[in-house]
């Protein structure tokens, strides 16, 4: 794989990273063991490691008090919808920005990463009221639209395609490919790892977004997951501990799935063609 | 070049124009208390929207479904919203007038809520002397009272029994210097680290600390209830008492901010602190089976009286709701004393009709009995919309007052300088 | 359109106008999507926002948002007129000014680690180092403040085996700051490193044997092969972390509630608190002040670490 390499001779390498891993990963095996515990073990300080009596109550709990079904199916399409788009019309105007001239963009790209940089909690309110004058209120659509592009997702294809070589544009020209589909054919296939990468951060994103489902929804029935869990752990004055890991633990899940999924392409990478 | 800089121009104008059409109309008429419309008699007809936040929003349908009994024709759809940005939500919602017919609405926000010019004025046909007083003062906003208090919430003493036995003291303090000497006393016999949990300063600590404020007979606001008033000898007395606790190792100036309560009053290393009736379960969740003889709950100690916070959530309804006649009778039916007793056992929040509390469900318990005793004297902070931020300044004050040993006169006068130029947010 | 293309000045590389008409053509058809969701949802609300700024809008005025008066700069100039936000400020820089470096390196150490260094159970660390990330911030914060206890949490405890008395971490103020930007480092180095990674797959491993056989060493390879080569995506992870970093708001929300003494109050925990007081104007004015912090961080980093081509 790396050629002559002396793999084994590493050893200490992987212990120090092996000890900065369990370190790392603690509060997350925390989360889950915490979830099989009961209200009174999780206040206890300082905190317990194992279960003193693991159940499965938590979980119970949360599956029949809340229509998880409901609240995962909208969770789901509205991440993988957003997920979509950005992968698409991100690297779109990314590759532009990076390696086509045109009137406009270096005005564009300032604007973009202009509003990068703004906080988002001031749009927050003008946002919502034009979303409800213009009826998207309390619908996916609504929940799907002002994240369908990001100014992240533009900025990081951008630095991306711009690490490619430019002869790669020239050579589709000269074959007489036109212009999206050097796009299409030659750039994108090239563009796995930081595809794989926009499209983990995007997923977390969108499937962990709170307030703006939360406002925007006016009925059960447009919840997204992590809205629902807010609603059945957290009282006026406590907190439910138990239900509260135990759907901190149902809601990792779909993340680490896409995670381990994506990650693949970090190994495929490209150690293709086309780089000379 | 002639292009861009004519778009300039035409920028600048346009927003020279539009800024120049800016500006608010002269004040408005002030103060003058509005009574709510009346409601018809005769059953409730028509669907009704309501919010309802956390638990009690799950449990509301199962009630309102005994109200769609009584009035066939009659719906409620309950729309359960998380207590996590709740605020955020309604303010929203107010902004793009999307509110629900009925809300169940926090008592701290309603000053702000009733100043945007939400809430529907409560009909005269709801008597209000069935309430608790403290509990509908939390309804009442410059002179007009919204909506109604439907549960309630007090801060009373939690304490060790045995511990506080084996210290020499067989029952609760009654006054102020019985408190620090209980304290003290279980310092020095018991084995507490810390004689008692007092929040020192920041964010919240005010509801600590006012409960004393209120029984040394401190009026929050003066000018007829038009202006806040913390620069007062009732106030700074307290706050001098509150600061000694710290400065003479009683509490904990450097507990961090989100405290271990339940398990130091389980093991005994902090036997006492200041809390509302969730407590009573949350501790019994961690001291185990038994736990809930060991310790008791007592009123504030008395200074001139015994006051102490009064929370909770009141039901309001919304100006711009299309079915008012529905909702309010909805609401009605929210605070009849049987509907009280019902839903204080589907859900344990506490009834704000005072008749509620004979019901044995309730009086047989001798630790809920005395949150209804203190309820009768408990008061609840001024309903400004700009009670938030100016109790703010006063959480920061504090924690300068116990952490750094503050002069408590000085830092009374600077919250009160801040209040004053704050506002109290009224037309 | 835009008078700093260079299309007018275009250097004799570029072949005839008609394919540059083509390849102008293509862009915008390529940026037209993104363009026009991101002037409905983005540009508008932020231009309503701007306006807001300049005003004393509060929350009662929302609903109808010409009747405000226009005061200027007047927002502007109270925010600096007042100690909490200058505290915030000077809070937010030294979380930043240590933060950002000390992620980038953990984040680059790790992802040459895990691409260069070990072969196997690669997808073991990976997936173990971005765990922190999507972590719920409840559980994060339980373990840590148990890490951060003062008598019996393990930092301390470590501590004192050599012989050091560690402070009360989170209830400190001179020490509350270093405890969260610890955390904070921990929680999103994986985000950075994942996107080194990412990068360091665009390095070609025939540079590296190139210069191996030339008798270049690993600490040598890295320093003129790897390093220039990954510019553009350290400026991306400099960038990006910077921005997130100067909105730092999450960690000190949770663990300390900006205290104790305010020490760890940020920039933008002052600005939520003043939205949800209903001072909209001075609050947006607020957010304008972050961004414009913000816009001059980015710019000096673009500078410090501009492609070179």
């Amino acid at each position: 794989m790396i050629g002559t390499r002396k793999s084994s001779g590493h050893w200490w390498l992987y212990a120090i990273l092996t000890v900065c891993l369990v370190a790392v990963i603690s509060p997350f095996v925390w989360m889950v063991l915490g979830s099989f515990k009961s209200e009174g073990e999780l206040r206890q300080s300082p905190p317990t490691w194992w279960p003193e009596a693991a159940s499965l109550d938590n979980y119970t709990q949360l599956f029949s008090r809340l229509d998880f079904g409901t609240y995962f199916a909208n969770s789901i399409v509205v991440a993988i919808v957003v997920t979509a788009g950005n992968l698409l019309f991100c690297s779109m105007l990314g590759y532009a920005l990076a390696m086509l001239e045109f009137p406009g963009k270096r005005a564009l790209f300032v604007i973009v990463m202009a509003t990068l940089m703004i906080p988002g909690v001031v749009t927050f309110v003008p946002l919502f009221v034009l979303v409800a004058n213009v009826g998207l209120i309390d619908s996916l659509p609504g929940l799907i639209l002002p994240f369908l592009v990001s100014p992240f997702g533009v900025f990081l294809m951008r630095q991306f395609i711009m690490g490619l070589p430019r002869d790669l544009l020239d050579a589709g020209r000269v074959d007489g490919a036109g212009e999206l589909r050097i796009f299409a054919r030659i750039i994108l296939p090239l563009c796995g790892p930081a595809l794989a990468t926009l499209g983990i951060l995007t997923f977390l994103g969108s499937w962990n977004n709170f307030l703006w489902p939360l406002v925007v929804a006016q009925t059960e029935d447009t919840y997204t997951l992590p809205v629902a869990l807010a609603l059945y752990s957290k009282g006026q004055n406590s907190t439910n501990y138990g239900l509260l890991l135990a759907g901190a633990t149902v809601v990792v899940l779909p993340v680490l799935a896409v995670f381990l999924a994506f990650q693949r392409r970090f190994i495929e990478g490209i150690a293709t063609t086309g780089i000379k | 070049m002639r292009r861009s800089s004519a778009i300039v121009v035409a920028t600048i104008a346009t927003t020279a124009l539009a800024l120049s059409a800016c500006g608010r109309d002269g004040g408005s008429a002030s103060g003058a208390t509005t009574e709510g419309k009346d409601v018809s008699s005769g059953k409730a007809t028509g669907t009704i929207t309501v919010w309802a936040m956390g638990a009690e929003g799950e449990k509301l349908p199962a009630l309102a479904k005994e109200f769609e009994a009584a009035n066939p024709g009659a719906k409620v759809n309950v729309t359960a919203i998380p207590w996590d940005a709740a605020h955020d939500k309604f303010t929203t919602a107010i902004t793009a007038n999307k509110t629900p017919d009925a809300a169940m609405v926090g008592t701290t926000w309603m000053g702000e809520f009733a100043g945007l010019g939400a809430l529907d004025p409560t009909p005269p046909s709801i008597d209000k002397s069935q309430f608790f007083e403290g509990a509908w003062k939390t309804t009442e906003v410059d002179g007009t009272s919204y909506g109604i208090p439907w549960y309630v919430e007090t801060r009373l003493l939690y304490f060790r029994t045995d511990l506080a036995k084996k210290a020499g003291f067989a029952e609760a303090p009654k006054d102020w210097e019985g408190l620090k000497a209980m304290a003290k006393a279980m310092q020095t016999k018991s084995g507490a680290k810390w004689g008692i949990g007092l929040q020192a300063g920041g964010t919240g600590s005010w509801q600590t600390l006012m409960p004393f404020a209120w029984s040394n007979g401190a009026d929050l606001t003066k000018d007829g209830g038009k202006a806040y008033n913390f620069d007062t000898p009732e106030v700074q007395e307290a706050v001098k008492y509150y600061q000694s606790f710290f400065t003479e190792g009683v509490s904990d100036k450097a507990a961090p901010a989100t405290p271990t309560t339940e398990p130091d009053f389980a093991s005994g290393k902090v036997p006492m602190f200041i809390s509302g009736p969730w407590m009573m379960s949350a501790v019994e969740k961690v001291g185990g089976a038994g736990f809930k003889d060991k310790y008791s709950v007592a009123p504030m100690p008395t200074k001139k009286t015994s006051s102490s916070f009064v929370g909770g959530s009141d039901f309001v309804v919304f100006k711009n709701s299309k079915q008012r006649d529905t909702a309010w009778k909805f609401v009605q039916f929210l605070s009849d004393p049987k509907t009280q007793v019902k839903w204080y056992q589907q859900s344990t929040d506490l009834p704000s009709v005072q008749s509620a509390w004979e019901d044995p469900a309730i009086s047989s318990d001798p630790k809920l009995a005395t949150f209804g005793e203190q309820l009768k004297t408990a008061q609840a902070p001024p309903s400004f919309p700009t009670w938030e931020q100016v109790i703010s300044q006063f959480d920061t004050e504090l924690e300068k007052v116990t952490k750094q040993g503050a002069d408590p006169a000085a830092a009374l006068k600077t919250v009160q300088q801040q209040a004053e130029s704050i506002g109290t947010g009224g037309q | 359109m835009s008078v700093t293309s260079p299309q007018g000045h275009a250097p004799s590389r570029r072949p005839a106008s008609r394919s540059g008409l083509r390849e102008g053509r293509a862009a915008w058809a390529l940026a037209l999507p993104f363009c026009l969701l991101f002037l409905t949802f983005t540009v508008w609300p932020v231009i309503q926002s701007l306006f807001m700024s300049f005003t004393d809008t509060r929350s009662r005025d929302l609903k109808t948002p010409f009747a405000v008066n226009v005061v200027g700069l007047d927002n502007f100039a109270k925010a600096f007129q007042d100690p909490l936000f200058l505290r915030s400020a000077a809070n937010t820089a030294y979380f930043v000014l240590v933060g950002v470096p000390l992620t980038l390196v953990l984040a680059l150490a790790a992802a040459v680690a895990l691409d260069r260094g070990i072969t196997r159970l690669r997808a073991v660390f990976r997936l173990g180092f971005y765990l922190p990330v999507i972590t719920s911030i409840v559980a994060v914060a339980v373990v840590w403040r148990f890490l951060l206890q003062d008598e019996y949490g393990l930092i301390n405890t470590v501590l004192g085996w050599v012989g050091i008395d560690g402070p009360n971490w989170l209830g400190d103020p001179d020490w509350s700051m270093p405890a969260l930007i610890l955390m904070a480092a921990w929680r999103n180095f994986g985000t950075a490193m994942i996107i080194f990674l990412a990068g360091l797959q665009a390095v070609p491993w025939s540079l590296h044997e190139a210069a191996a056989i030339d008798g270049a060493g690993a600490w040598k390879r890295f320093r003129y092969i790897t390093l220039p080569l990954l510019r553009p995506t350290i400026l991306f992870v400099s960038v990006t972390t910077g921005i997130g970093y100067l909105q730092f708001f999450e960690e000190p929300y949770v663990m300390t509630n900006g205290g104790p003494l305010n020490s760890t109050l940020s920039m933008s925990m002052y600005t939520y608190r003043q939205f949800g007081f209903g001072n909209y104007g001075y609050a947006a004015s607020v957010s304008y002040i972050i961004f414009v912090v913000i816009a001059v961080v980015t710019a000096i980093q673009f500078r410090l670490l501009r492609e070179k081509d």
